[in-house]
């Protein structure tokens, strides 16, 4: 797989990201909750409670912020674009973790766009990891190369 | 013998090949150095994001008790006999084990419970009754004998509503004598110090206890399970929605 294969794969990972997210948003906004397919209650019980929100923001505006920065550092060329979207998405993911750890164990509710979005994080993750190994470096290996 | 061109085809293709190991070796370095800041850099801030995420977590349970309005205009005019809510003439009885530290009852007590009591209990097609089934932690045993002692001055259901509409984070130590005191006042508990008397009685450990056992022989093992029970049968709900509590009664009335 090439850089410019991952780089578009997690670009467009992330942009479906953004739109979890700002469903999500836009539903909290509106003193819902997004819309559980099949009509499941777990989606409604997640956005009521407690952990929905941190410091008066809501998790899933959070989200759109790191989903677009890791739009920007998918694109960016470079090892500081690999480092960044490395970083970005370890913290994406380690969160996604501690989010998913309170569905199932505190909040007693699995919300599918929560578990959408933790799938695409990981997705993201995994594909930021194989360039940051990859292709760190790849332009000083060229110019060695290169002579 | 080579030439003189070979040799230095030779120093060259030696030349590119050292520079191109010392590219790969700084390329190695340079993953492992700022992989590792990334890293440990990553691990920080997930953390800062878990510690702010229990603190904001933790803003339910404050004594700044709200919803009691709401709670006290949605009972309003609905007999309440120690446990047991609207008319004991009823044909059908909604038993609800629920455990007051659970987000789950908190919601069905949210979403579920106010059209259950205008269009089921206040017509009197159904009375209810709330069981503490206490699976969460030992703060829902506080929580129960607190609602049980509000019960004694009559503000049983007043209680374990607004108790819900100030629920904090699990097993988190929100359920504070402050706390209770707030929300028992709220909920319109007339004598204070006689509520915190009563909650203290050594025979509500005994009566919390009974209800496990009832709850262990229905097979519950989660909360809020529901028991609907009529002259035409019985029907056991987990979190139902309305829809699935008004076709349990119609069954079962």
């Amino acid at each position: 797989m090439t850089e410019r294969t991952i780089q578009r794969t997690g670009a467009a990972l992330a942009l479906v990201g953004v739109g979890i997210a700002t469903y999500i948003s836009i539903a909290d906004a509106g003193g819902g909750a997004p819309a559980c397919i099949a009509g499941g209650h777990g989606c409604q019980t997640v956005a009521d409670s407690s952990y929905a929100h941190m410091g008066g923001v809501a998790v899933s505006v959070i989200g759109i912020g790191g989903y677009v920065s890791l739009l920007v550092a998918m694109l960016w060329p470079g090892d500081a674009g690999r480092f960044a979207a490395a970083s970005l998405s370890l913290i994406g993911f380690g969160f996604s973790i501690y989010l998913t750890y309170l569905e199932l164990a505190v909040i007693d509710a699995i919300c599918q766009w929560c578990v959408a979005s933790a799938v695409v994080i990981t997705a993201i993750f995994a594909l930021s990891v194989t360039r940051l190994i990859r292709f760190t470096g790849a332009e000083l290996a060229a110019q060695g190369r290169g002579g | 013998m080579a030439t003189n061109k070979e040799r230095r085809e030779q120093a060259r293709e030696e030349r590119r090949r050292a520079e191109a190991e010392a590219a790969e070796a700084e390329r190695k370095k340079r993953l492992i150095q700022f992989g590792a800041v990334a890293f440990f850099a990553a691990l920080v801030v997930v953390a800062v994001l878990i510690v702010v995420s229990q603190s904001g977590s933790d803003s339910g349970g404050d004594t700044a008790i709200e919803g009691a309005e709401r709670v006290d205009a949605g009972l309003s005019g609905v007999p309440q006999d120690g446990t047991t809510l609207g008319d004991p003439k009823a044909a059908v009885t909604i038993t609800e084990y629920g455990d007051l530290q659970c987000p789950v009852c908190a919601a069905f007590s949210e979403q579920v419970l106010p059209d259950l009591i205008s269009e089921e209990v206040k017509p009197g097609n159904a009375q209810l009754e709330f069981k503490n089934f206490n699976i969460i932690g030992p703060e829902s045993d506080d929580a129960a004998k607190a609602s049980l002692a509000a019960a004694e001055q009559g503000r049983y259901w007043q209680f374990i509503e607004v108790f819900y509409a100030n629920q904090g984070a699990e097993n988190s130590g929100y359920v504070t004598d402050d706390f209770l005191e707030a929300v028992a006042t709220a909920a319109g508990v007339a004598d204070i110090d006689q509520f915190n008397s009563d909650r203290e009685d050594p025979a509500l450990d005994k009566e919390l206890a009974a209800v496990q056992s009832e709850a262990s022989s229905l097979g519950l093992n989660s909360t809020p399970s529901l028991v609907v029970d009529g002259p035409n049968g019985t029907k056991t709900l987990v979190s139902p929605t309305l829809d699935d509590l008004q076709q349990a009664i119609g069954e079962v009335g």
